[in-house]
């Protein structure tokens, strides 16, 4: 009786699967993206742990001190956003210069391409901002709540006189730095002994205000409370390293090898009668790592470089009297063959290496030539568009044109002015301008040529300008008109 | 979950606005804009800043839709909450 309509409406049940269970949907969610637990980094000493405050200390000191430094009458290096000119050293660059911008820029990611084909991530674990700034934060908590342990008990502990006046020491510590930072930063924008003034009178101009508090505030949250978070999700260069390294690049690698299986055992026991390897399983590896991964996991993206388990576990191999290097700063192949140190360096010189090396070479050299060789003034010529040509007395045919001259040095420079191209061409007004230092002028020049110099119509002619104080020679081609 | 998000947002979004800043007052003196044919009535200093916000702002977007469109089917069929925490009709 039903036949006709089943018929018509052809269903597909839709069945599990046999034997499938669906996974619980939280369980699948969840493991995709587990929680964000907050690591509480052991401190660590050792060669790897010096290298870093080595690095700390001279990056600070270069950011902190640069904008103090004279160079003449101003600062030496200053971004000068407000009149649009960067000053560097003896080097005064303008908005036309930005083509130095992109080559510096393109210099930095081949750098970095460089160091992290041979070394890893040597910028992430010495010299990141990031890192850096943690590793200042992380030395003032652990001057105010103690090292890992003391701070994850004091944490877990309710509110008392003494965890409130830690913590109020601690942020008040981090927010003075930060607020450091972020006045150093804008001192890069804006003359930084102006700007000291300004702030001590608190009459900082809004902006100014505004990008210390937001340069300082971010500060403060990344090296305070987002630390590994920023290189582990935030940051783009972890996610392709890959595509730099290969398996002659020096990174932190577990020796596998020696180190499994591992297993807590006495001291005084004999290691060939255990069955276990030379790892210890202390976790103190674990426990040092700023971004809470575990090395002997294998080579990770969240690695930094940073060495703080290399230098961990060298010290607990000396306290139980084992070889140093179980874990180490060496390459795949080194570790996989044996190789010695000096086996391993000879790998370092390969063709990738040598071609970043090539490249960058060319980019610095080419940079280089190029800013000794430019121009220290410029010069754009404009038809003036009211005055075609005209006659003027003596029959003479007048053009005038529109010179703008711009002087890019610090000094006061004159200009000397001729015109070429045609028969008996000549200045009508004067040849010889002055021009003050980092300033621009626009001058109404005329320019006379005797009377049938040529066809009527538009020929070419140039400026030929000369720099009178210092050596420089420019040509601008233009169109002298000749009416009927 | 979400914090992670504004994250991914933000952070690719802030260095693009890093970098089109540079471009843009590169070749552009901000007192030479206008607003409806009148001189914007701010520093450099002033539309530097705006103008990094807005470039922010917009980049932002970007990195939103990006994300928003690389969730799985599972991630967007899926409701996000845990099951205490959901609202009344989203059952899955």
């Amino acid at each position: 009786m039903n036949n006709q309509t089943t018929g018509a409406k052809k269903i597909i049940p839709i069945v599990p699967q046999e034997g499938y269970t669906p996974p619980p949907a939280d369980e699948v969610l969840v493991s995709l993206y587990a929680a964000h637990e907050k690591i509480y980094p052991r401190s660590v000493t050792g060669l790897f742990s010096n290298w870093r405050w080595g690095m700390v200390v001279l990056t600070q000191l270069i950011f902190y001190g640069l904008p103090w430094l004279e160079w003449g009458q101003r600062q030496a290096i200053v971004f000068d956003l407000g009149v649009r000119r960067f000053y560097i050293f003896g080097l005064v660059l303008y908005p036309q210069d930005f083509i130095y911008l992109t080559g510096i820029l393109v210099i930095s990611a081949l750098s970095l391409f460089l160091f992290t084909a041979v070394a890893g991530r040597l910028w992430c674990g010495y010299a990141c901002p990031q890192t850096v700034y943690t590793e200042i934060f992380l030395w003032i908590e652990k001057k105010m709540e103690g090292d890992r342990s003391a701070r994850m008990r004091r944490d877990a502990k309710p509110l008392s006189i003494d965890k409130l006046w830690r913590k109020s020491a601690k942020h008040f510590l981090w927010l003075a730095v930060a607020l450091w930072t972020g006045f150093t930063f804008v001192g890069y924008f804006t003359p930084i002994k102006e700007l000291g003034r300004e702030f001590l009178q608190m009459s900082m101009s809004s902006w100014e205000m505004f990008w210390t508090f937001f340069y300082g505030f971010a500060t403060y949250g990344n090296a305070g409370f987002m630390r590994e978070q920023v290189c582990k999700h935030m940051c783009p260069y972890a996610r392709f390293q890959s595509a730099m390294f290969d398996k002659d690049t020096l990174i932190v690698t577990y020796d596998e090898k020696r180190g499994e299986p591992r297993g807590a055992r006495s001291k005084k026991a004999d290691l060939s009668t255990l069955n276990l390897g030379a790892c210890v399983d202390c976790s103190l590896c674990v426990q040092v790592c700023p971004t809470g991964i575990d090395i002997r996991k294998g080579l990770q993206y969240e690695c930094i470089g940073c060495g703080a388990c290399v230098d961990v576990c060298d010290t607990v191999m000396d306290k139980v009297g084992y070889p140093r290097g179980l874990v180490k700063y060496t390459t795949e192949n080194a570790m996989k063959q044996g190789w010695t140190q000096a086996q391993t360096m000879r790998h370092v010189l390969r063709p990738r290496v040598l071609v970043y090396t090539g490249i960058l070479s060319a980019i610095v050299l080419a940079m280089v030539v190029s800013l000794s060789m430019r121009t220290l003034f410029k010069v754009n010529v404009v038809r003036d568009r009211g005055v075609m040509a005209r006659e003027v007395e003596d029959g003479k045919i007048e053009n005038v044109y529109r010179l703008q001259v711009m002087n890019a040095t610090e000094a006061t420079q004159r200009y000397k002015i001729t015109v070429g191209g045609l028969p008996g061409l000549a200045m009508a007004s004067e040849t010889i301008v002055t021009i003050a230092s980092t300033e621009a002028r626009v001058l109404a020049v005329r320019v006379q040529a005797p009377a049938n110099v040529a066809t009527p119509g538009s020929h070419p002619m140039q400026f030929e300008i000369d720099s009178l104080d210092s050596p420089g020679h420019l040509t601008e081609k233009s169109i002298f008109m000749v009416p009927r | 979950m979400l914090a992670r998000k504004m994250m991914w947002i933000a952070w690719p979004a802030f260095m693009m606005a890093g970098v089109l800043e540079m471009v843009v007052f590169a070749l552009v003196d901000p007192q030479n804009l206008h607003w409806f044919g009148q001189p914007l009535a701010l520093s450099r200093e002033g539309i530097y800043t705006l103008a990094f916000f807005v470039f922010w702002i917009i980049t932002m977007a970007s990195s939103a839709l990006t994300t928003l469109l690389a969730m799985s089917p599972f991630e967007v069929n899926h409701c996000p909450m845990s099951p205490g925490d959901r609202p009344n009709g989203c059952s899955k």
